[in-house]
């Protein structure tokens, strides 16, 4: 972020991860904390046994302070995918089913889900007793009205996850969805908080009023609201359906985009929980006794990818020779202060069905050479590296991927632009070399999958690299409609595999969410989207 | 002197016409667009599409010109993409912050100046005045990020006696959250005013009339306070007039690093962002006070000085 952590609000759910402010400086500073290898899930099991440590005698009380990098700026969950929207309207509306902090979908006001008619319909019985903020009881008209809302906004940006739905009805007291083909990420599409149910007909008012003033089922109900404020404060949702929550009175999220004043205002006790901790801040504040460093796995992957409609990168064997060249276990070392891992496959091992036995070319020198000698380019050739020139961590990256290619004789520059005109640029296929991070807005790996390797229907040009590969794509099409669990992870297996060996993008680190909290939270806990609940908070 | 300001301002709304001008083709001309973050990667080219036509960004660029100048002429600053309000409103709330934090600042860069300028010039080539000279070459070189950080180290996060950002309630804790962020910006322009202070107050030591004084057997305490000093005034209100446009960019840093919500932060912001209207709207807010302070220099340097004719 450095200058762009600077950004107010609108930063979307992909920029959480925007490192920043003053990280060079600290560099030359801070000793690197070794993170011990397939790290990946231990931060998470370290803080779900500090919450089972603690579960015996939640306290019930206090005000939550909540700085934040982001700021909300609407709270309609059809019609946002900024974070600091996303992380807000979350905690007020809930959705059918939710992804748990290990990254498991768990029926949430619906109490499970059959599936029937060869895979085509879904049944969610809703969960009885639940009641809006208002009081009045969640009812399947509102779930019917809140989808199908959310479904048929063109201007949505996350509606294309609802393409399969053809029709929703309330039926009983279940809901009952039609789907157009087989479609396995169905649960994982409906758990997402576009989905979030909200009174049907926003409970007889109009839609700007209703926003203003939220209705939801979630822990906490809002008391006003102005996109434009620096903080906003939630209050207990006293008709909550999971008794006895939330254990906090009120929740104040405050707007802190610098990354220094973040860290220095958990530093200074003036706030319990601080998001998106720089990895260079991470060894001086886990030698800080009032706060408590988690790092939880995300679905995340940092990518270089590269355009394939230059010559040089439609050469299967200079895309190989450039994977073998980078040594990703160097890069994350150098940039990231212990924390993250290197890069494999194309998933991010957080995300439901990675293959731990995907044949990733990993870093290997002599190999890279031989590749690049069977090439059209074995002297190599000149190209560029596009990056977002805030992104402190990405911009070390491409000059040390500029000192590791250069044994092949591939000459790199490196060009860096603002957030804004980086993404527009590369957007437009107008770059040779580009380093951005891909994320998974759900459980469900199809959405990586398809928005990375489908070329034609994925919505991005597999990842603005014009990858190709029809047999990939049959594959990805074929874990669409496939609900066996073990054949979904086979097929998905294959199509790991045949990226890494194509290497149409690098996948160089699996970079970790970052947050402190002071030693008084207890039960906090964030899922591999990003997203945290905090009924399951207290503080001591 | 009523001709004076008039002209003055009249040639205010040239450079302020100048410098909206400016805004709007550097914006226009970088690549990037709050469609894409309001609406997510995944948005279809449609969508982006239905987005910029609704915000008129689909028209050619001379057309959004008029548009955009018209609707100024109307008194219409536009209203923000990201946030849905107009920009008057954003500014309105921000200003204040921004205006309190430039006047704190001014006010302290004075209190630090006057007394290190006076030390350095009545004590030319000594000690002292080689002492004041080094320790504002060390100001100059001290980014105002990185001291900002050190104060809040020291003061906020060790010694609690402010807080380490953000603005507190009620006119006190109002006050007191922006103690630190007005010293860090008055840092960045004391050593120039100190220095430029000194030689004025040097040469001003050397005049006739300061010969006179003293040959008239006045006590050199008299003639540094009410002569000297007196004279002095009115190149360090001109000076302080000069770099409170620098001071203004400076607020934009300070605000980033003592997370204020005032004009600055809201103007980079929007720039990340390619929120157009708030961006220009704010340009055009800080262009015409900074006009606006030099006018008011002047004025007031003509006030105190007799000999200076405003034409």
């Amino acid at each position: 972020m450095t200058e762009r952590d600077i950004h107010r609000a609108p930063i979307t759910r992909r920029d959480i991860f925007r490192y920043g402010l003053g990280t060079s400086a600290v560099i030359a500073l801070s000793p690197l904390v070794s993170t011990p290898s397939g790290a990946a899930t231990a931060p998470v099991t370290e803080s779900l046994t500090r919450r089972i440590a603690h579960a015996t005698a939640p306290t019930r009380g206090g005000t939550l302070k909540f700085a934040r990098s982001v700021a909300p700026t609407t709270l309609d969950p059809a019609n946002t995918i900024i974070a600091g929207d996303i992380y807000t309207l979350d905690k007020i509306f809930e959705p059918l089913y939710v992804t748990s902090p290990a990254g498991q979908l768990t029926p949430w006001l619906a109490t499970g889900s059959t599936l029937s008619n060869g895979n085509k319909t879904i049944t969610f019985p809703l969960r009885p007793g639940v009641k809006f903020s208002d009081g009045s009881p969640l009812t399947p008209a509102d779930v019917v009205f809140s989808i199908n809302r959310s479904r048929r906004n063109a201007a949505g940006p996350l509606s294309f996850l609802d393409g399969a739905i053809t029709s929703i009805e309330a039926s009983g007291s279940s809901v009952v969805v039609k789907l157009s083909a087989p479609w396995a990420p169905i649960i994982s599409d409906i758990s997402v908080f576009a989905n979030a149910i909200i009174p049907a007909n926003f409970g007889g008012k109009s839609e700007k009023e209703f926003f203003a003033a939220p209705v939801g089922t979630g822990p906490f109900t809002l008391s006003s609201f102005s996109p434009d404020a620096t903080s906003l404060t939630l209050k207990a949702n006293p008709h909550y359906w999971q008794a006895g929550k939330p254990y906090l009175d009120a929740v104040e999220f405050l707007y802190v985009d610098n990354d220094n004043q973040r860290v220095l205002q958990i530093e200074g006790g003036e706030v319990n929980i601080i998001d998106t901790v720089p990895p260079a801040e991470v060894a001086s504040l886990k030698g800080n006794a009032n706060v408590v460093l988690e790092q939880f796995p995300a679905w995340e992957v940092d990518l270089l990818v590269l355009n394939e409609s230059l010559p040089q990168f439609a050469d299967r064997h200079v895309r190989r020779a450039i994977t073998y060249a980078i040594n990703r276990p160097a890069l994350v070392h150098a940039a990231n202060f212990g924390t993250g891992e290197p890069g494999g496959s194309f998933f991010p091992p957080s995300l439901q069905y990675y293959s731990a036995s995907t044949p990733v070319l990993e870093y290997n020198l002599s190999k890279a050479k031989a590749e690049l000698a069977q090439s059209k380019f074995p002297k190599g050739f000149s190209t560029k590296i596009l990056v977002d020139s805030g992104n402190q961590k990405f911009v070390t990256y491409a000059q040390i991927i500029k000192s590791q290619l250069q044994p092949l004789g591939i000459d790199v520059s490196v060009t860096g632009l603002d957030h804004s005109a980086f993404e527009s640029t590369f957007q437009k296929f107008d770059y040779d070399m580009f380093i951005d991070y891909a994320i998974n807005d759900i459980s469900d790996p199809d959405e990586m999958a398809s928005f990375e390797v489908d070329v034609k229907d994925g919505g991005s040009s597999s990842y603005w690299s014009h990858y190709d590969n029809p047999k990939a794509i049959a594959l990805v099409h074929q874990a669409e409609g496939e609900f066996n669990a073990t054949k979904r992870a086979a097929l998905y297996a294959q199509i790991q595999s045949i990226v890494a060996e194509d290497a149409p993008f690098v996948a160089l680190d699996y970079p970790p969410y970052i947050y402190a909290t002071s030693k008084t939270v207890q039960g906090f806990a964030v899922n591999p989207g990003g997203a945290y609940r905090l009924e399951d908070v207290w503080l001591t | 002197m009523a001709r004076y300001i008039t002209w003055r301002l009249a040639s205010a709304v040239f450079v302020v016409f100048g410098v909206s001008v400016v805004t709007f083709l550097f914006l226009h001309l970088e690549p990037g667009s709050a469609a894409r973050t309001l609406l997510g990667e995944h948005a279809t080219p449609r969508a982006i599409a239905a987005l910029q036509k609704e915000w008129g960004l689909n028209e050619s660029l001379p057309i959004q010109f008029i548009h955009y100048i018209s609707d100024l002429v109307h008194g219409n600053l536009g209203t923000s993409y990201i946030y849905q309000v107009p920009a008057s409103r954003l500014i309105g709330e921000r200003i204040g912050l921004t205006a309190t934090l430039v006047a704190l600042a001014a006010i302290f860069a004075v209190l630090v100046t006057v007394p290190l300028a006076a030390l350095a010039a009545s004590h030319k080539d000594k000690f002292a005045d080689h002492a004041v000279r080094g320790i504002s070459v060390l100001g100059l070189g001290m980014p105002s990020f990185w001291f900002g950080i050190v104060l809040i180290e020291i003061f906020a996060v060790h010694l609690h006696l402010v807080p380490v950002g953000g603005i507190g309630s009620g006119p006190a804790g109002y006050l007191e959250s922006l103690i630190l962020p007005a010293i860090t910006a008055a840092i960045g322009i004391v050593p120039i005013l100190v220095r430029s202070l000194r030689v004025g107050m040097i040469d001003i030591l050397d005049a006739e009339f300061v010969v006179t004084a003293r040959a008239k057997g006045l006590s050199e305490r008299f003639v540094l306070v009410s002569v000297v000093a007196r004279n002095a005034v009115v190149p360090t209100v001109t000076l302080l007039g000069l770099n409170i446009a620098y001071l203004v960019g400076t607020t934009v840093i300070v605000e980033q690093v003592f997370n204020l919500n005032g004009l600055g932060s809201l103007l980079i912001s929007s720039i990340l962002n390619r929120d157009f209207p708030v961006v220009q709207a704010v340009t055009i807010v800080l262009g015409t006070s900074v006009v606006l302070i030099n006018l008011a220099t002047d004025l007031a340097a003509a006030r105190l000085d007799p000999r200076i004719r405003l034409q």
